[in-house]
């Protein structure tokens, strides 16, 4: 307990700041929301024209309902798991700044992760708390009976929770190559992409056939955004929760080992950028 | 309090051929060289000292910093510092010690800067006593409460350097490392920064490295100096003991009615000097002779001057410490 309160003590601080931070710029947060909606709206006219064309009411045990929910649900869960480690990492390493961490008495990891946790509660609070009570509200008024229950909720919390982990240091890990190759750009994009398709932002997970479905879901990127949406939707059972859930874990236990054994090697080989 | 015993720090370096063909030969033949940033240095700090490190760019200063701060890790050698080793327990090692940057900040960029020193009073658990006293001090040694409620991108480069010296010394470090603090201020900004630097070191006893290529900063705060040149230790001793080893040269600055006259003048075979012994910087407005007056005396060496030109003006100065530094990088002491 003294350890928790302690690792509380020492990093409260990182994430007030970044709160803090998040507020200082209103304007571009405000408009970051603004153009994600619309993003939103598009895939959700998309998907309309695809329900609208195929004639038939579900697609793959989709309803048009299910996929509403999907669209804007998933754009939630990937505000909420999203990561900037890799860029804010990787700026650091090429210009050097990493040393002013580095002269803290703090993990590197860590405070950069309750920084960053500071950036979320703005979030959670102008951005998904609202967007959340409207989808609640469609889908009273499309299935005409509540469907929101306080113990899949708080499931998804812990599920979001630990996606979000998982994405953070699953970017750690693309910041650190920025040792190795100094210049990540290229490879940032590439990472943007493979997490945007092999995690069900683009498209849910279970619309892929047979055999890719499976293996898809096996990967880590589904853990971030597929599995929490899916949870929040109730589309799994008992058991499939504890599956999903544990596969969750077992994905972030692998990458924070990972990032700790690159930081590790990186500390003994460190040069540092400029003066 | 600081021993540095037989410390070397080597970096593999890429070498690329020049140009686009290079460039793409280097993504998929590397070729690596090793480099001796730093090559076997030893000094040791007594505590409550201020010890000047100069060099010149690229000499291995801010490598050896790195090292000290727990940064980097030695390739080879020992460091101890506070009975500790610094990139052993970096986290444990930090706390006892304040470091400023000078081209970098620990301020947090967006934040008002009071916010800087309340994350940092946290982050290295400082009581509430302990740090309003500290506050107060830092205030008024550095002037900070002009500013302490704007946000850290607002402010000029000597606030925000006054800011960051107040920021590594908030939780009372033993031991403070300060590379280059004054790059980049103006002399009122520079003076003020000295004087609090003096005063931290007094009451407080606190070891400080200073790094800097301002030699009035040496001049001011340091007794003893360590230098360094290409990654070797070169000088280890106090500034007075320098400027006497060194200081034997004094330079004469005149200007000419007419700048021809001058190559009347041949010193070497008038004074039957080495070329060494004497040194001659010509511009457009002023000559400046440099030369060592064990070997030629001054008023010969006017009395020389004045009889063979005619002069508009004519000086003799001590040579600065600069001059000192110049000399030794160049030839006494890299031969």
């Amino acid at each position: 307990m003294k350890k928790i309160s302690d690792f509380i003590n020492l990093y409260k601080p990182f994430t007030k700041a970044g709160i803090q931070s998040a507020m200082a710029y209103r304007t571009s947060f405000l408009c970051f929301a603004l153009g994600q909606s619309i993003y939103c709206f598009v895939m959700y006219f998309i998907w309309k024209a695809v329900f609208m064309s195929s004639g038939e009411s579900t697609f793959m045990e989709f309803t048009m309902a299910d996929m509403t929910v999907y669209v804007f649900l998933s754009n939630l869960v990937g505000f909420l798991t999203n990561s900037d480690s890799t860029d804010n990492l990787a700026d650091e390493i090429h210009d050097g700044s990493i040393i002013m961490r580095m002269i803290k008495p703090v993990n590197v990891d860590y405070s950069i992760l309750t920084f960053e946790v500071g950036n979320k509660v703005m979030i959670i609070t102008c951005i998904f708390l609202p967007v959340m009570i409207g989808v609640e509200i469609y889908r009273y008024a499309v299935l005409g009976y509540v469907a929101f229950s306080i113990v899949n909720f708080l499931i998804f919390v812990v599920s979001v929770v630990l996606s979000y982990l998982l994405s953070f240091y699953l970017n750690l890990i693309f910041g650190y190559l920025a040792f190795f190759l100094l210049n990540i750009w290229g490879f940032s994009i590439l990472k943007g992409s493979i997490i945007s398709f092999f995690s069900g932002a683009l498209i849910p997970l279970a619309f892929f056939p047979g055999i890719v479905r499976t293996i898809f879901e096996q990967l880590p990127f589904a853990s971030i955004i597929y599995v929490p949406t899916m949870i929040y939707m109730g589309k799994y059972s008992a058991l499939e929760l504890v599956f999903v859930l544990s596969k969750q874990l077992f994905w972030l236990v692998v990458f924070v080992v990972i990032s700790r054994m690159i930081w590790g090697w990186a500390q003994k080989r460190l040069a540092v950028q400029g003066g | 309090m600081i021993y540095v015993d037989g410390v070397t720090k080597e970096f593999k370096k890429v070498v690329k051929d020049s140009g686009l063909k290079g460039s793409v030969k280097s993504l998929f033949n590397r070729k690596y060289n090793i480099v001796k940033a730093v090559n076997d240095i030893s000094f040791h700090v007594p505590k409550g000292e201020i010890l000047g490190f100069i060099g010149a760019n690229g000499a291995g200063k801010s490598t050896t910093i790195k090292m000290l701060t727990g940064i980097l890790t030695p390739t080879e050698g020992r460091i101890e510092i506070n009975g500790q080793i610094p990139f052993k327990n970096r986290k444990k090692y930090v706390k006892e010690i304040g470091v400023v940057f000078g081209q970098r900040t620990q301020l947090w960029w967006d934040l008002p800067l009071v916010e800087t020193f309340s994350v940092l009073k946290q982050v290295y658990q400082v009581e509430d006593k302990a740090f309003n006293e500290r506050m107060a001090f830092l205030n008024e040694v550095l002037e900070l409460n002009d500013f302490i409620k704007s946000p850290v991108r607002t402010l000029s480069l000597g606030q925000r350097m006054r800011a960051d010296l107040a920021a590594s010394m908030i939780h009372n470090p033993k031991v403070l490392f300060l590379d280059e603090p004054t790059i980049g201020l103006d002399v009122a900004v520079k003076n003020n920064i000295r004087k609090a630097i003096t005063e931290i070191n007094e009451q407080e006893k606190t070891t400080i490295i200073l790094t800097t290529h301002d030699l009035n900063d040496i001049e001011s705060l340091c007794k003893r100096i360590v230098m360094i040149d290409k990654g070797k230790l070169v000088y280890d001793g106090s500034l007075t003991e320098m400027k006497t080893q060194f200081g034997k040269y004094r330079e004469v600055n005149m200007s000419l009615f007419s700048n021809e006259d001058f190559d009347k003048l041949n010193f070497v075979s008038e004074f039957k000097v080495n070329d060494e012994d004497i040194k001659i910087n010509r511009s457009k407005e002023k000559i400046t002779v440099t030369f060592n007056s064990e070997k030629i005396s001054i008023s010969n060496m006017l009395s020389y001057i004045l009889k063979n030109v005619q002069v508009k003006d004519i000086s003799v100065n001590d040579v600065n410490i600069e001059e000192i530094i110049c000399r030794m990088y160049g030839k006494e002491v890299s031969d």
